[in-house]
């Protein structure tokens, strides 16, 4: 044994911390201060957060639960149809459109979730896709409600508090707000008795139930939870592109990207969805000119890597690297 | 009279594209119930087909039915070949990474199928594309029924080499208990590449029968692949006679359902289909139930 050489040394791990603290200050600032700094990212920065926002509410359900959804794009296209149709035939302001959609949602991911909760795994998943897909024709075909195929053009919002919502500044604190909001969410439930639940419920159904866990109960919380946040992101998005489409909106590509999102930066982690969408949108600015309009190419590399060489995710697999290196320090050090 | 007439062309209408269906879902059906593999990646075999047909076409003139001697080794390749990189990685990890790999397989493929040749549709035309035979009052379309021929003669094949040739005993020990055929000297992982192989070969065959009578786009795959999964679920996963009759009720239930009820929920059906049977008769509609571990 030789003690001496290898017992960690709190001065180092001290300055690691404040480099830490210094750089997450400084990413902050630069995100606060975007729309100043970079005034030609500004659309970019929106998709981006509105990408984190939803990543991050998939995961509650997707990875905390551990039950893949590739339908999550019926919650974006009920948030911003309920805006739009909301403010076209009702007249009906956002702040109340808002909580309808989110509503709405929630309503649908229970009647949803009681419907197909018993299917397990794989099967869970293609069940998704078929009720999201079944809802996108009705969004085609139900002309009386959602205008069909051409859509709708939101043509003016009331505004809340004096703020313009079609104005792109508006839209990226209101997005970052949104993003900010369900991250601090998940870190807040992680360490509570609803993130154990879930976890549970993920890593065994039977054992979980043993434990006293309804499991089908914890996943319709998750799944509502989720499809709530992703309904208000909708709402959020729908105000941003104004002109809404269901071949936008629920469309199956929609979900997929949400999903692996999530599922590259890391299941089941508080940054990892976030991480995720960094990583993929400035992956697909970078590259826009090569790939123009072929951009999901770049998740499909992307998934393909991770499951094979990184199947926790980026954040995932970081964490996972540190424990270990902890854990063999702890040990050294003894 | 002329309703009766109606509803015995549709009703054959429906039947022959089911064929075609059919033929989707048997690929699937079939490298799921060996691999336990649920391929996402299936429908994009078919555009790749389809978009091979129209370069060999474009290149020499060769004629699309020509084009399955070329098309379906070249499947077979690209099958072995993700079998070998990707899929073969996998064999031990959770249910849904395999999920995830055929997912992002299917990504790079469409993706890369635009980036060739671009998001416009493009479509083949020869001559007998539109060839119809009269059959009493009701009106077949020859391709079709080539097609439905076709891919009766290829299930037949099929069935015939998983139950009389050594490998496909091998293949079907190796659906049955990967690690008890292992024990009796079987090479599963050699029969995995071979059944992934197979299964691309049929979905890349389906394109080349398709392309005469349909249009193509890159993203065209998705709804293959939506359809395959439909038709094995209907038959039951990794139940290949079932997956014949799940096609052909497919294709019966959405010509039906798009004359008779609304004509834009034509794929609504199937998926309503598929939501119910995956939910009250898992085992599918023409399965025992089956317990699996």
């Amino acid at each position: 044994m030789r003690p001496a050489e290898v017992i960690p040394q709190p001065a180092a791990f001290a300055v690691d911390r404040v480099l830490g603290w210094a750089a997450g200050c400084g990413v902050l600032v630069g995100i606060a201060l975007l729309p100043q700094l970079l005034p030609g990212y500004l659309n970019l920065g929106i998709a981006l957060l509105v990408l984190v926002g939803w990543a991050t509410a998939w995961d509650v359900l997707g990875g905390w639960t551990g039950q893949v959804s590739l339908g999550h794009a019926a919650f974006v296209g009920l948030g911003a149809y309920t805006l739009g149709l909301g403010a076209n035939t009702y007249r009906m302001p956002p702040w109340v459109s808002a909580p309808v959609a989110v509503l709405l949602a929630v309503g649908l991911a229970w009647a949803w979730g009681r419907v197909t909760f018993r299917l397990r795994g794989p099967y869970f998943t293609l069940s998704t896709i078929a009720v999201a897909e079944i809802l996108r024709l009705g969004a085609i075909n139900e002309r009386w409600l959602t205008g069909g195929g051409e859509g709708i053009f939101v043509r003016e919002l009331a505004r809340p508090l004096g703020l313009d919502l079609f104005d792109r500044h508006v839209q990226y604190y209101w997005a970052l707000l949104y993003a900010a909001c369900a991250v601090a969410l998940v870190a807040y439930l992680a360490p509570r008795r609803f993130g154990y639940q879930m976890r549970a419920v993920r890593e065994d159904e039977e054992a979980a139930q043993a434990a006293g866990v309804d499991p089908v109960a914890v996943k319709l919380r998750a799944f509502m939870l989720s499809a709530g946040l992703v309904a208000f992101g909708g709402v959020l998005y729908g105000a941003y592109l104004s002109a809404l489409v269901p071949h936008a909106l629920f469309d199956l590509r929609l979900s997929v990207q949400i999903a692996l999102t999530a599922i590259i930066g890391g299941r089941g982690t508080v940054w990892g969805p976030a991480v995720g969408a960094v990583l993929i949108v400035l992956a697909a600015e970078l590259f826009r000119n090569l790939f123009a309009s072929a951009n999901l190419l770049i998740y499909g590399l992307l998934i393909v890597l991770v499951v094979l060489f990184a199947p926790r995710g980026i954040v995932g697999q970081w964490e996972r690297w540190r424990v270990r290196r902890r854990y063999a320090r702890s040990v050294a050090g003894r | 009279m002329e309703a009766l007439v109606a509803f015995a062309q549709n009703l054959a209408g429906g039947l022959l594209i089911g064929g075609v269906y059919a033929l989707i879902g048997v690929g699937l059906s079939l490298v799921f119930g060996v691999m336990r593999v649920i391929n996402f990646a299936h429908g994009e075999f078919v555009a790749v087909g389809m978009y091979l047909t129209l370069l060999l076409y474009g290149y020499w003139g060769l004629d699309p039915y020509l084009c399955l001697l070329v098309a379906a080794p070249f499947g077979y390749g690209l099958g072995l070949l993700l079998e070998r990189l990707v899929l073969s990685r996998l064999i031990d990890a959770p249910p849904d990474s395999t999920l995830l790999a055929t997912l992002g397989i299917a990504l790079v493929v469409s993706n890369t199928l635009h980036l060739l040749f671009g998001g416009e549709p493009r479509s083949l035309y020869v001559g007998y594309a539109t060839a119809t035979v009269r059959l009493g009052p009701v009106t077949l379309s020859v391709p079709l029924l080539i097609a439905g021929a076709g891919t009766l003669a290829l299930i037949g094949a099929l069935v015939l080499f998983l139950s009389r040739s050594e490998a496909g005993r091998a293949i079907r020990a190796t659906a049955q208990n990967r690690v008890g055929a292992e024990l009796v000297g079987i090479d599963t992982l050699a029969h995995h590449r071979l059944t992934f192989g197979l299964g691309t070969a049929l979905s890349v065959v389906v394109g080349v029968v398709l392309i005469p009578l349909l249009f193509v786009t890159p993203a065209v795959g998705g709804t293959y692949t939506l359809k395959a999964f439909v038709v094995t679920v209907l038959g039951g996963l990794g139940n290949l006679a079932g997956a014949v009759a799940g096609g052909m009720l497919l294709g019966v239930v959405e010509v039906l359902g798009a004359s008779y009820l609304a004509a834009g929920y034509r794929d609504a059906y199937g998926l309503v289909a598929f939501l119910a049977v995956l939910l009250f008769r898992p085992q599918g509609l023409f399965g025992r139930a089956v317990r699996r571990v």
